[in-house]
C-alpha cells in the first residue's frame, strides 16, 4: 500500500502546497493528491533530461522504444510521458522525443501473460503514440541466422525448418524448473525488445523498473550466479546489447507506483493487468516458485518498513563498475552479457569440486555465461546425440 | 519398489539425497565425496604447506567440529604434513559457551590435538555477558564479533601460530554476500568472499605480532546441511545450541532469504558465492583483482564485525530500522541539499548586478559540496595500527579499543576501579597481562 494513509486524515494539511488535506504519507511527508502526483512525475522526468526539446533536432525526431507488460509500473510510465510530452508540445510547439509503445505477446508462455486486448485500451487512451506488438518467439526470427542464441539447442539449430512459434515450447520444455523457465523467458523477452528497438530505429529503451524492481533484480540476478553482470544490466546508458537503457522510474518505490495508478486522473487501473490472484497463490506454495517471486516476496516486505533500504541496494550496486570489455571480448550466447577470462559455464572454479570437469571445450564453445548454464543445464544443451 | 543404488559406487542403497545437487548417494560415498571436495578446496587454493602449524577455530558447533574431524582426516589421507591444534574463545556467555566448551575439551581428546582456551575477560576486562549487562541485548552481537576477530589472532599469536583456519561455510558466506548488499557495504563484500584473508605487509617483524596472520575458510564451498549430514553420520560430538543474545536483522533477513533460494534452487547458495566472488572484482578500488580465486588473499582487517552468525531468520528489526533512519535523512539532507543549490543559484543570477556577495559565497560552498557528494567513493582502507593496542586497523584507534573505551566509560567506577584503570591507562600492558593470564589448557593426549 501508498507510504501510509493517514489515519488522522483531514486533520494532516499537504506537507508541500500547505492548503489541501494529505491523502497519504510519502517517505515522512503527508502529501495531498496533486503534490503527489507532481511528486512522482518530478522524479521521472528528472531521468529524461537527455530527451528535453532542446537537446533534439527540430527536422528531425528522436524516437525512443517503451515497452510495456501492463503492470503497474509500465502503465505509469506511459502516462507520466503522455504528460510530458503534452507539456512539451504546449510550451514549445514541438516534443524533444517520440514514443514508440511495444508490447510483447507471450500468450501460452508463462503464467497468466496479459491480454493483447489491453494494447487498444491503451491506444485509445493515449492516441498519440505509435504502437506495435509482437510474439515473444520471433525472437527467433529477428536475431540474424548465424548467431549463437539459436546454437543452444541442438532441436533447434538442427532442424532449420521448426517454425519460430514451434521452437519457444520446445526450449522451454527442455528446462527443469520454474525458475529456468522464467529466466530464459525474461532474456530472451529483453532480446526480442532490443532487437526490434534497433529495427524500429529507436535510440534507446525505456525500461518501466522501480526501485523496488531494480533492487529484487539486483538480488536475483546475484543469486542466480549473474553477479558478474550487474553492472550492465541495472545502469542507465549504453547497455551491453548496443542500445542506450534508460530508468526513468528508478527513484520511485513500487508501492508509490501503486498508489499513483489510483490517483491518476482518470484512474489508469483498468489498463492494469493482475494475474490472478488464485495462480499466483498457488505457485507461491509449490514447485512453481521462482527466484524472481522470491525476491518480489522478499522486497513487498522490505519496502513496507524500510524503503530507504531498497533504494541502498540499487545506488550499491549501481557502484560496481563495469570491466573494460573490447569488440573482441566474448558474449554469453543467451543473455549476451560480456564475459570476461573465458569464465564460461558452472566449471572450473573454486565453488567446482569435480577435478576432471575442468571448463571442457564443448562447455566454452556452448558460450553460455555461469547462470545461463545454471538455466540450461547441460544435459539438455548436449541434446539427444551427444 | 526396489531400491535406489547410489549413484557413485552403484551398488549401495542410496540413503542420502545430497542438499548440494539432490544426487542419491550411500552414506560412505557420501563421506567419500564431502572429504574430496574440502581436499579439492584446500588443494587448489595451496591452503597449507608442509611444516605449518594451523590453528582451528573451535567453537564446538557443528561447522568447528566437523572442520577439525575433516581436516584430522585429511592430513593423515594426503599427508598435508601440517600440526593441527584447537584454539577456543570464552566470550564469557553463561549457559551458552560454558557447555560448548566441553564439547571442544572432549574433541580435543577424541582427535588427540592440543586445545588453548582464551577469554574476553582475560583479554578486555569484559565477559558477554557483562557487556550485555552494559549495552542490553541491542547490538551486542558487534562487540562480540570484534573482540572474538581479534581475540582469535592474539590467541594464535602467543602460541606462535601463523595460519588460523575457521568453519566458515558456503551459507555463511552466501548469507554475508547478500546482507552486505542490504547494507551497502561493497568493501565489505569483496573481502568476506575470498578464501584467504591476511593482514599485509604493515606488520611488524616480532615473530609474536597478532598483526600477521593468515586466515582461511576450507569449508567456504560446503553447504550447512551437509556438514549437519556429515557431522551426524560420523557421529561427531558437537554442540548444537544457538547464542542467547539476539542476532542481527541484516543477517537475519539474509539468512532466511538464502533458505528459501536453497529450496526454490539447490544451487542458488553456491551460485551467490560464485556473484560474490565475481562482484568482488568489481568494486571500485579494489586491489583484489583476483576476487576469491587467488591465494594471496585480501586485507582481513573488521572482516566480520557482524557477529557470530547463529542467527536463524529470527529478525529483530532494531538494526534494520537505525539503518533506515539514517538513510532516509541523508535523502533528505541530499533533496534539501539540492534544493538550497537551486535557489541559491537563481537568485545569484537574478540579482547579479547588486552585487551580493555573501550569496555568492554561498553559490561556492553548495557546489563545493556537490563535487564533494560526486567525487565520494568507496573509501579504499589504508591499513595501519590501532595507536592502542598495535592492532591491524584502518582507523588510528581499532573498533575493539573504541567499543572497549565505551563500556569502560560507562562501567561503575567503585566496581573494579583496579580492572577500570589498567585498561584505560595503559591498554597495551593490560592486554599483556591478560594475555598472561591466559588459560592454557593443554589436554595431552594418552
Amino acid at each position: 500500500m501508498p507510504g501510509k494513509h493517514v489515519s488522522g486524515i483531514a486533520e494532516q494539511t499537504c506537507r508541500r502546497c500547505k492548503e489541501n488535506s494529505a491523502v497519504l504519507v510519502v517517505r515522512t511527508e503527508p502529501l495531498c493528491r496533486d503534490c503527489f502526483v507532481k511528486y512522482v512525475h518530478t522524479k521521472a522526468i528528472k531521468r529524461m533530461e537527455s530527451f528535453r526539446v532542446r537537446n533534439s533536432a527540430p527536422d528531425q525526431q528522436r524516437k525512443i522504444l517503451l515497452p510495456i507488460s501492463f503492470g503497474v509500473s509500465s502503465v505509469s510510465l506511459l502516462n507520466i510521458l503522455d504528460h510530458h510530452l503534452k507539456t512539451q508540445k504546449s510550451k514549445t510547439g514541438r516534443t524533444g522525443f517520440a514514443l514508440v509503445v511495444l508490447f510483447v505477446d507471450a500468450t501460452g508462455v508463462g503464467r497468466s501473460p496479459p491480454d493483447k486486448a489491453l494494447l487498444d485500451l491503451a491506444k485509445e487512451r493515449f492516441p498519440e503514440h505509435e504502437y506495435t506488438s509482437i510474439p515473444l518467439h520471433e525472437v527467433f526470427d529477428l536475431v540474424s541466422e548465424d548467431t549463437s542464441l539459436l546454437e543452444i539447442l541442438p532441436t533447434i539449430s538442427s532442424n532449420k525448418s521448426l517454425p519460430s512459434s514451434e521452437r519457444l515450447p520446445v526450449l522451454l520444455n527442455s528446462l527443469a524448473s520454474a525458475t529456468a523457465r522464467a529466466d530464459v523467458i525474461t532474456i530472451l523477452r529483453t532480446r526480442l525488445i532490443v532487437e526490434q528497438a534497433k529495427k524500429l530505429e529507436c535510440e534507446g529503451i525505456l525500461w518501466g523498473d522501480s526501485t523496488t524492481k531494480l533492487a529484487e533484480k539486483t538480488l536475483a540476478e546475484t543469486a542466480k550466479g549473474r553477479g558478474f553482470s550487474l553492472p550492465w544490466q541495472i545502469a542507465d546508458g549504453e547497455s551491453h546489447l548496443g542500445i542506450a537503457f534508460n530508468y526513468p522510474l528508478r527513484d520511485l518505490l513500487k508501492k508509490e507506483l501503486v498508489a499513483y495508478v489510483d490517483m491518476a486522473d482518470p484512474s489508469l487501473s483498468p489498463l492494469v493487468h493482475e494475474p490472478s490472484k488464485t495462480a499466483n497463490q498457488l505457485s507461491m506454495s509449490s514447485k512453481n516458485t521462482t527466484i524472481d517471486d522470491l525476491m518480489t516476496q522478499y522486497f513487498e516486505s522490505v519496502e513496507a518498513n524500510f524503503p530507504s533500504i531498497v533504494s541502498n541496494v540499487v545506488r550499491t550496486s549501481g557502484k560496481l563498475e563495469v570491466t573494460p570489455i573490447s569488440t573482441s571480448t566474448p558474449h554469453c550466447s543467451l543473455c549476451s552479457n560480456p564475459v570476461t577470462d573465458g569464465r564460461f559455464g558452472i566449471h572450473g572454479w573454486g565453488g567446482d569440486q569435480e577435478d576432471g570437469l575442468v571448463p571442457s571445450l564443448t562447455e566454452r564453445s556452448k558460450g553460455l555465461c555461469y547462470g545461463c548454464t545454471r538455466s540450461i543445464p547441460r544435459q539438455s544443451a548436449n541434446g539427444d546425440g551427444a | 519398489m526396489p531400491p535406489t543404488p547410489c549413484a557413485l559406487c552403484k551398488t549401495n542403497r542410496a540413503l542420502i539425497v545430497r542438499p548440494k545437487d539432490h544426487s542419491k548417494l550411500c552414506k560412505a560415498c557420501f563421506i567419500q565425496v564431502f572429504e574430496t571436495e574440502i581436499h579439492h578446496t584446500i588443494t587448489a587454493n595451496k591452503l597449507f604447506h608442509r611444516g605449518e602449524k594451523i590453528a582451528m577455530g573451535a567453537s564446538g558447533g557443528k561447522d568447528s567440529t566437523v572442520l577439525a574431524s575433516v581436516l584430522k582426516t585429511l592430513n593423515e589421507r594426503h599427508d598435508y604434513g601440517v600440526e593441527l591444534i584447537l584454539l577456543s574463545i570464552d566470550e564469557g556467555i553463561k549457559g551458552y559457551r560454558d557447555d560448548s566448551l566441553e564439547t571442544v575439551k572432549r574433541n580435543a581428546q577424541q582427535y588427540k590435538m592440543p586445545l588453548t582456551i582464551l577469554g574476553y575477560d582475560e583479554l578486555y576486562g569484559w565477559t558477554m555477558d557483562q557487556v550485555v549487562e552494559q549495552v542490553g541485548k541491542k547490538g551486542n552481537c558487534t562487540y562480540c564479533g570484534v573482540f572474538r576477530r581479534q581475540a582469535l589472532d592474539r590467541g594464535a599469536a602467543r602460541l606462535g601460530v601463523k595460519h588460523v583456519v575457521t568453519g566458515h561455510n558456503a551459507d555463511d558466506i552466501a548469507e554475508t554476500v547478500l546482507m552486505n548488499l542490504l547494507r551497502g557495504d561493497l568493501p565489505r563484500l569483496s573481502r568476506t568472499t575470498s578464501i584467504v584473508t591476511s593482514t599485509p605487509s604493515a606488520a611488524s617483524s616480532d615473530p609474536k605480532s597478532h598483526t600477521n596472520i593468515k586466515r582461511s575458510k576450507p569449508l567456504k564451498y560446503a553447504y550447512e546441511k551437509e556438514i549437519v549430514l556429515y557431522a551426524h553420520h560420523k557421529s561427531l560430538d558437537y554442540f548444537s545450541t544457538e547464542c542467547i543474545y539476539s542476532p542481527e536483522a541484516f543477517r537475519g533477513s539474509a539468512r532466511a532469504l538464502i533458505k528459501n533460494l536453497e529450496r526454490v534452487r539447490p544451487s542458488a547458495i553456491l551460485d551467490v558465492v560464485r556473484s560474490g566472488e565475481d562482484m568482488a572484482k568489481l568494486v571500485p578500488g579494489s586491489d583484489d583483482s583476483c576476487g576469491g580465486n587467488c591465494a594471496n588473499g585480501a586485507p582481513a582487517a573488521e572482516e566480520e564485525e557482524g557477529g557470530c552468525g547463529s542467527s536463524n531468520g529470527r529478525t529483530a528489526g532494531g538494526e534494520m530500522a537505525n539503518m533506515e533512519q539514517q538513510l532516509a535523512q541523508n535523502e533528505l539532507a541530499t533533496e534539501n541539499g539540492l534544493e538550497v543549490e537551486i535557489t541559491a543559484g537563481a537568485i545569484s543570477g537574478q540579482s547579479h548586478s547588486s552585487g551580493t556577495t555573501p550569496l555568492r559565497n554561498r553559490e561556492k560552498k553548495t557546489k563545493n559540496k556537490s563535487e564533494a557528494v560526486a567525487s565520494r567513493k568507496p573509501p579504499k582502507q589504508v591499513m595501519g595500527k590501532c595507536s592502542r593496542c598495535g592492532y591491524l586497523s584502518s582507523q588510528e584507534v581499532c573498533k575493539a579499543c573504541v567499543l572497549l573505551e565505551g563500556l569502560n566509560k560507562n562501567r561503575p567506577k567503585n566496581a573494579i576501579q583496579v580492572g577500570y584503570e589498567a585498561q584505560d591507562t595503559d591498554n597495551a600492558d593490560s592486554m599483556a597481562t591478560a594475555t598472561s593470564r591466559l588459560r592454557n589448557v593443554q589436554i595431552q593426549a594418552d
